[in-house]
Formats: C-alpha cells, sequence, structure tokens
C-alpha cells in the first residue's frame, strides 16, 4: 500500500512538471524541433498499443486463453474504425463482451 | 516565462453583479468553457468509474483512487501504475512506465505556450495541473476565439475545471463500487477496452499506425520480462521506430500528424 502511494506520489510530481515543461520552458518565438514533435505525437499511440497488447493477449504474464476478450476487442476495433467514436467504440466493445460472457465463452 | 501584461486583473464589469469577488462575465466564460467539452466528460466518468474499481480489485485501499485521479490526472498512467504495482514491479520502474506514457503531454504543454503566454504565473501553474489530453485539445481549438487574454482564461478554467472534477469524482464512485461488482463480470475487460476506444479512432497517420503496431509486437515479444518491462520496453521503441517512418497521411486521415 506504501508503495503504491509513493509511486503515485512521484509520479504526480514528474506528471506536473511534464505538463509545466512547455508552458514554461518556450515562450512567445519558440517551437519545438520537428523531430520532438514527431516523437511526442507518437507517445499517445505507442504506448497505448503497449497497454492493450499487455492487459489483452497477457494474463499475468502467460497467454490468456481465446475467447469473449479477444471477439470484444475485435468488435470494438472494427467500430472504432467504422464510426471513429470513443462513445460507440465503448458501447459496442462492452455490449458484445456482456453478451459473449452470457454466452459462456 | 513571460511577463503578464500589467491590466490583466482589470474585469470586464467590475464590482457590479460579483459572485465569490469573480465577475458575472467571467462566470459566463467559465460556463461557455464547461460548455466546450460537457459532450466529452461521460467518457470520463466512465473511464473514472473503471480505473476506481480497479484500484479496489487490485487490492489497494479505495481511497488511493481519488487521490491518485487528484494528483496525477492521467488516467492511461495511473492504469500502467496498477499493472506494473500488480506484478510487483520495482518503484522506479513503475514511475519510468507512467513517466514514458505522459511524455505526450509535453506536446500539449508545448502548444499551449502561446496560449498561455499572457496568463499571470499563477494561472499558468494552475491551468497546467488541470491539463488533460482532452481539454488541451479543446483549448488549443478554440483559444483563437478569445483575444482577451482576461475572459481567455477563464473560458480555460472552464474547460479544463470541471473535466478533472468529474474525473475524481467518478474514479470516488468507481472505488465505492468496485467491491459490489461481482468478480464473473471480469471488469479488467474495461482496460484494453478504454485504450482501443481511445487510441484506434485517432490513429490517422503511417506513424502512429507504425508505432502502435511496433509497441504490440515488442510486447508480446518480450512478454516473459518481469515487471511489466515489455509494457515499457514496447512503448519506447514503438516512438522510437515510428519516428523513422515517413508522414503520410492514412486514406482517411485528413492531414499529417505534424499538422495538428
Amino acid at each position: 500500500m506504501m508503495t503504491a502511494f509513493i509511486v503515485f506520489t512521484l509520479a504526480a510530481i514528474g506528471t506536473y512538471l511534464i505538463r509545466l515543461s512547455g508552458i514554461a520552458l518556450l515562450g512567445d518565438g519558440k517551437q519545438l524541433s520537428p523531430r520532438v514533435r514527431k516523437a511526442l505525437t507518437l507517445v499517445a499511440p505507442a504506448a497505448m498499443a503497449a497497454i492493450i497488447a499487455n492487459s489483452l493477449f497477457l494474463d499475468q504474464g502467460a497467454w490468456r486463453d481465446f475467447g469473449a476478450w479477444h471477439l470484444a476487442a475485435l468488435v470494438a476495433v472494427g467500430v472504432a474504425l467504422w464510426k471513429r467514436s470513443m462513445g460507440w467504440t465503448l458501447v459496442a466493445g462492452a455490449t458484445a463482451f456482456a453478451l459473449l460472457l452470457v454466452a459462456g465463452l | 516565462m513571460t511577463e503578464s501584461p500589467k491590466p490583466s486583473r482589470t474585469h470586464g464589469e467590475p464590482a457590479r453583479g460579483t459572485f465569490w469577488g469573480i465577475g458575472r462575465q467571467q462566470w459566463r466564460d467559465f460556463w461557455t468553457g464547461s460548455r466546450a467539452i460537457a459532450p466529452l466528460m461521460p467518457g470520463s466518468i466512465v473511464f473514472g468509474l473503471a480505473f476506481g474499481a480497479l484500484i479496489v480489485e487490485a487490492g489497494l485501499p479505495a481511497w488511493l483512487a481519488p487521490y491518485a485521479s487528484s494528483t496525477v490526472t492521467a488516467g492511461a498512467s495511473q492504469i500502467a501504475i496498477v499493472e506494473a504495482l500488480r506484478q510487483n514491479a520495482p518503484l522506479l520502474i513503475a514511475v519510468a512506465t507512467a513517466l514514458v506514457i505522459n511524455a505526450r503531454l509535453a506536446l500539449y504543454s508545448a502548444s499551449l505556450a502561446p496560449v498561455f503566454a499572457a496568463f499571470p504565473r499563477r494561472w499558468k501553474l494552475a491551468l497546467a495541473y488541470l491539463m488533460t489530453d482532452q481539454s488541451a485539445a479543446v483549448s488549443v481549438l478554440e483559444a483563437p476565439r478569445w483575444p482577451d487574454p482576461v475572459r481567455r482564461r477563464w473560458f480555460i478554467l472552464g474547460v479544463s475545471g470541471p473535466f478533472v472534477g468529474v474525473w475524481i469524482a467518478g474514479t470516488a464512485a468507481g472505488a465505492l463500487l468496485g467491491p459490489v461488482i461481482p468478480e464473473a463480470w471480469q471488469i479488467g475487460f474495461i482496460v484494453p477496452l478504454m485504450f482501443i476506444a481511445v487510441m484506434v479512432p485517432a490513429l490517422r497517420t503511417w506513424p502512429s499506425v507504425a508505432a502502435a503496431g511496433v509497441a504490440i509486437a515488442v510486447v508480446l515479444l518480450l512478454k516473459d520480462l518481469p515487471y511489466g518491462l515489455n509494457v515499457l520496453s514496447g512503448a519506447l521503441l514503438g516512438i522510437a521506430l515510428g519516428a523513422f517512418v515517413p508522414d503520410k497521411a492514412t486514406p482517411e486521415g485528413r492531414s499529417a500528424g505534424e499538422e495538428s
């Protein structure tokens, strides 16, 4: 519990400094270099994909048995690409998952 | 740090019609900001509920959920921390994973620098704390319509503040409801689902598709690394290799990522 508290606190301090970085360091004229800017735009897709892969395909470090998780995720990805909407993706993914669980998968 | 212009303390409507010492015009601008971000609030509440429930499911005390949400205030990294703690990761690896995920906020901070340039320092410090993916996007998009720095900062406070508020409230509610949710519901599915919902609709450039693909491959190839290091490696390699892919919008993307 204490470890969790310390981890959240340190992450909070570090994250605040990241949030402040551009505002404090970049004035009116100064700009980020295109290379840095591009790398930063890739943080979100890379980090989120890493978490998706780790939580969807793995369970405590071992392969997750194929079933409701994979199928519902497939539905969610399909709806996300089709509708390009966070809300629809959540609704479709959660509904598919619930139906698959009820169906006993 | 840019010096704020002197007259920025004068309000549009001075003493008349104030509430808590804040002018009516300021409240109106604040309210306009809150309305601009309102469509995104349900997503934030659901995400908060999920994070709160996850904290309890991971065997951590419920109060840590609102604590994390009001200090870290970045859902993706908070979930990554819980996952790392579950795998008994050392403290520094858990913190490093969170900070790598939150490095994207540096980009928003850079985009907001010119928007905040005329604000007094304490406003910059406060608005930086309230910065989220969603509020930064709305603020950058809407800022050109608010040339007056006083009205602009109240608008941005309205965009950022209540959004963080519903996130914290959702988290606290999730932590309270968490123990009631039956295990058979497998609430853990919300983690990949949330991130699919946030990430996939935003995949509009080839470098971002490549970064995501590399990250997934690395996470699975290195699955036997301890302490969730496979997640950290996947994210870093995804960023590094994705950066080599030339910018060209995908067929569905309107513009290359650098322009947004």
